[in-house]
């Protein structure tokens, strides 16, 4: 598999519950994991599509999970999707994500929601479902926007 | 609990013919490392000899000599294979395990090896090349990675 220029690393408190959750939820895929002799996770990767994640523990005191920051994220995941984000987001809903914002199309064309985890990080997912152009965007918003493709 | 290393990749086609090849054609799907050499005088070729539970995975060296990896524990065409994984330079004692799963997922098959029972070689054991542990085991994960992709590739050339 191809390595993709960037990979996000989260920090759980229990990376081994993450990596079911997230299998469960977002249908991520375990493609590595490394276990020392009394079990623990020392490191781990899942890949969705042509992207991975690396899962992990707190591994220093520089590296904690919002479970252990009340619940403070000082970044957030986006996964975009193909196809079906309503249907994304009830299966995140059944492995008991908590939906913080439901679907809803953005004026830039994708249709999004926002959804946090059990130890708190925020998610979130997008799909495209109607082109937009740049003026279109500035219209709906009034800003002006660069780079738009 | 067991240190262990676990990798999975999808490859396209069915369990079956997968778990064929992982068996039937490891002499030309595999890539030896010297990082994690069998014998002093590998690489030579890898076999099964035989089918079923007591085959035996095997590398046979240039000299002539076969050097036996380790005894095929569970052999369940299309779905499961676990055989033991023995370096010459193991002691009395030291023994690693490899798990390999065969799942059907669509049209592809999901294939997870998970290689445990490395708690039974020492820190300081050569195998380990003075590894830290956890560096030793991501090291030998990417290499099973990369046998599981040559194995794609022996079947989609």
């Amino acid at each position: 598999m191809a390595r993709t220029g960037l990979t996000s690393a989260l920090s759980y408190r229990d990376p081994k519950a993450a990596l079911k959750w997230l299998q469960a939820a977002f249908g991520f895929e375990l493609v590595l994991l490394i276990e020392d002799g009394e079990g623990n996770l020392a490191h781990s990767q899942m890949t969705f599509g042509d992207s991975h994640v690396m899962v992990g523990n707190e591994w220093s005191a520089d590296h904690a999970s919002p479970a252990s920051l009340g619940g403070k994220n000082t970044q957030t995941v986006h996964i975009h999707i193909d196809e079906d984000v309503d249907k994304h987001c009830e299966r995140a809903r059944a492995a008991g994500a908590e939906i913080l914002a439901e679907p809803a199309t953005q004026f830039y064309g994708d249709r999004t929601y926002r959804c946090r985890d059990p130890e708190g990080h925020i998610w979130t997912i997008g799909q495209t479902v109607q082109a937009v152009t740049r003026e279109e965007a500035e219209a709906a918003t009034g800003l002006k926007i660069q780079g738009w493709a | 609990m067991s240190a262990r290393i676990l990798v999975a990749l999808r490859i396209k086609a069915a369990p079956a013919r997968v778990f064929d090849a992982f068996v039937g054609e490891i002499g030309a799907w595999w890539r030896p490392n010297p990082l994690f050499s069998f014998t002093p005088r590998s690489p030579g070729v890898l076999a099964f000899e035989g089918a079923g539970e007591g085959a035996r995975l095997v590398e046979r060296l240039a000299s002539g000599k076969v050097f036996e990896i380790g005894q095929v524990r569970v052999w369940t065409p299309g779905e499961r294979l676990v055989f033991g994984w023995r370096q010459a330079a193991f002691a009395p004692g030291m023994d690693t395990e490899v798990e390999v799963r065969f799942e059907a997922v669509g049209e592809e098959t999901r294939v997870t090896v998970e290689h445990r029972g490395w708690e039974t070689v020492p820190a300081e054991h050569v195998a380990r090349h003075g590894f830290p542990n956890q560096l030793f085991l991501l090291r030998h994960g990417q290499w099973w990675t990369g046998l599981l992709q040559g194995l794609a590739s022996h079947l989609h050339p």
